[in-house]
């Protein structure tokens, strides 16, 4: 069952189309990472469905229940805000007790639960200080504190590692699965960052301009994008998209890339209903290329391209290649990257059946 | 070594050195000079208060303080001045013109920062356009509404006219402390259960106390000292003391310069506390929202 349904979801402010038909259906129980640029209309889908705004049009069912103008307290959903938004002017304490004041629970209960979320969360020692004096990730924590002291359905993140540094990220990453596994409720988080997504998602939602672009587990989005979007948003370092044409004959299809021309790949059969000289984008994961030592010896096609730049990152070295004038990327480990310096000459494979394939025009997968 | 402490180091944050420290104070000794000699003036007797040059050590005497609330009659009896009720009269009219000017202000100011009407920006101007004329350009229309409507003379008429008077600054100067104010925090609240009233009351109000100090000091400095109005529009039981101190100047001896003086020492003590007890919260509103948080 889905403990969160959205369908056709608008919302304008302005002449701003800030959700523009979004659908959305989240399991009970699920990570869901809704993933998007800035602007991509992430919190104004959570705006929306916490019942902070409310929409042009579309519906939101909560536990197949209708909630699309139910009041916001109704809602049971709880939501940790990018900015925190802690009560600058009560304790730590405070801030915890106020949802349950709200929620005219008795007095017993209420230190019980701050008790339980202290210790959770481990804000125990600092429950007397004021927010203003607390550090970054305790301030992170007293927000994801405020909501889950509620004992909500479903949890929404909007964008909770922005303001925090990067060892903090790697911490409370791994928290935010802690308390998913130990709770077992449905979160919702959003993240401009595909790496989060990947790491903390059970399912990933890609959002652009409002809309939806694809829905998949993390694999699915890595190995199947559905268009040049999602391939350039999962996968770091980014896929290579490179110019190409559609070339060959109308049984026997082949692409042309500026440094070969190449066929065999999953998208042949759908390639074929493409008309000869098509403007194409050829996809190849910067994982997929390898040094190729002996030309003979290597099964995939090869390209020669000149080194024009690396990028160490401790245990994995990026190089920037250059073949035929198009600029593309490969990831080597660091003890194989040493032996390829800045303005070196080297052999590249690939294996064509890991390879994408778009239309230039609409940025679609072809498969 | 410079006469501005002892091995000042570059760019670091201490206290000053003795240097600045007296700069400071002699700047302070200026600004506080007048103030100082009308306090000397007020222990003074007349004839040292004439005295040319000016005596600086003198015999203190409080002979002035006394006939501030009590003169002598022709027949030699002391008899009460009714400068306690003019006193008592200053500060429950600023006071309460102040607490009504805030009040209303505040909630005016929270309707325009967080629900604002088509053309939010032009009602805003016509308020502060109030405050655009001086005083003595609306006083016969003012004056006349007071006679008409029998408010001339009486406390909640010059309460009134002084919550009108202190709206606009009020209003304007509350709506800025609003906009600093996160709106994620009050969506925070109304998500968790919060009603408008809580929002308002517990999660708004409680941010701004320092904003609320600032607007209420203000406020009340410009009505504490406020001479026109008060001259017209009070009658004698409710008299201002600013109004009552120009009344005393009178006489056939020319102004009794230790009177006036003791006068405006007294007049000084209440707005001198309430200030000195809100300090840290006027600081706060003064600078709030000038440093990134």
């Amino acid at each position: 069952m889905s403990a969160l349904k959205v369908t056709g979801l608008i919302k304008h402010f302005g002449d701003v189309k800030a959700v523009d038909g979004l659908d959305l259906d989240v399991e009970k129980g699920e990570f869901f990472a809704l993933l998007g640029p800035s602007a991509s209309g992430k919190t104004t889908s959570f705006r929306t469905i916490c019942g902070i705004e409310a929409p042009d049009s579309g519906s939101i069912f909560l536990d197949g229940q209708d909630m699309t103008n139910s009041p916001m307290r109704d809602r049971g959903v709880a939501m940790v805000f990018q900015t925190f938004a802690l009560y600058p002017h009560l304790s730590i304490r405070e801030n915890l007790e106020f949802p349950l004041l709200q929620m005219k629970l008795g007095k017993a209960e209420i230190s019980k639960r701050v008790g339980e979320t202290a210790e959770l969360l481990k804000l125990s020692h600092t429950l007397d200080r004021k927010p203003g004096t607390a550090s970054g990730g305790e301030q992170q924590r007293i927000a994801i504190g405020r909501a889950l002291i509620r004992h909500p359905e479903l949890l929404l993140l909007d964008e909770p590692l922005t303001n925090l540094d990067a060892k903090l990220r790697h911490d409370t990453r791994a928290e935010f699965k802690r308390i998913h596994r130990e709770r077992g409720i449905t979160i919702i988080y959003a993240t401009p960052d595909e790496l989060e997504a990947l790491t903390l998602g059970d399912r990933i939602g890609v959002l652009k301009d409002g809309k939806m672009v694809q829905v998949g587990t993390p694999d699915e989005l890595y190995e199947a994008p559905d268009n040049t979007y999602v391939a350039g948003m999962v996968g770091s370092p980014r896929i290579n998209l490179i110019d190409a044409t559609r070339k060959g004959t109308d049984a026997n299809p082949e692409i042309a890339a500026p440094f070969g021309d190449y066929s065999g790949g999953s998208w042949m059969q759908a390639l074929k209903d493409f008309p000869i000289g098509e403007q194409l984008i050829f996809g190849i994961r910067p994982h997929e290329i390898v040094p190729v030592e002996n030309r003979a010896d290597f099964q995939g096609p090869t390209f020669d391209a000149e080194v024009h730049m690396t990028e160490p990152l401790g245990d994995v070295v990026i190089l920037d290649l250059i073949a035929n004038q198009s600029r593309l990327k490969m990831v080597l480990p660091e003890e194989q990257a040493t032996a390829y310096q800045v303005g070196m000459k080297m052999t590249c494979g690939f294996d064509v059946g890991s390879t994408q394939l778009f239309a230039k025009e609409t940025g679609t997968v072809i498969r | 070594m410079s006469i501005f402490g002892k091995g000042r180091k570059k760019h670091a944050l201490r206290e000053a050195g003795w240097g600045y420290s007296a700069i400071c104070g002699a700047i302070g000794l200026v600004y506080f000079s007048p103030v100082l000699w009308i306090i000397l003036t007020s222990f003074k007797t007349r004839q040292d208060a004439l005295a040319t040059p000016p005596a600086f050590f003198f015999t203190p005497t409080f002979d002035n303080f006394v006939r501030v609330f009590y003169r002598l009659t022709s027949e030699g009896e002391q008899m009460a001045t009714g400068m306690g009720l003019f006193f008592f009269n200053s500060i429950f009219i600023a006071g309460a013109g102040v607490l009504l000017a805030v009040i209303i202000g505040t909630s005016a100011a929270y309707g325009f920062s967080r629900f604002p009407l088509k053309g939010n920006d032009t009602y805003l101007f016509v308020i502060l356009t109030t405050r655009m004329l001086p005083p003595i350009v609306v006083i016969v229309p003012i004056f006349l509404m007071f006679r008409i409507t029998g408010l001339s003379g009486s406390y909640i008429g010059i309460i009134l006219l002084y919550a009108m008077f202190n709206l606009a600054f009020s209003v304007w100067m509350m709506k800025s402390f609003f906009d600093e104010l996160s709106t994620d925090v009050e969506d925070a609240a109304r998500l968790e259960g919060a009603n408008e009233w809580k929002v308002f009351f517990k999660i708004c109000l409680p941010q701004l106390k320092a904003g609320i100090a600032a607007t209420s000091v203000f406020a009340l400095i410009l009505t504490w000292n406020e001479f026109l109005f008060a001259l017209l529009l009070t009658g004698n039981d409710t008299r201002t003391v600013p109004v009552a101190m120009a009344r005393s100047m009178g006489g056939q001896l020319g102004v009794d310069w230790g009177l006036l003086a003791a006068i405006i020492t007294l007049f000084l003590i209440p707005v001198f506390i309430v200030t000195y007890l809100l300090q840290n919260h006027l600081l706060r509103g003064v600078t709030f929202g000038t440093v990134k948080k």
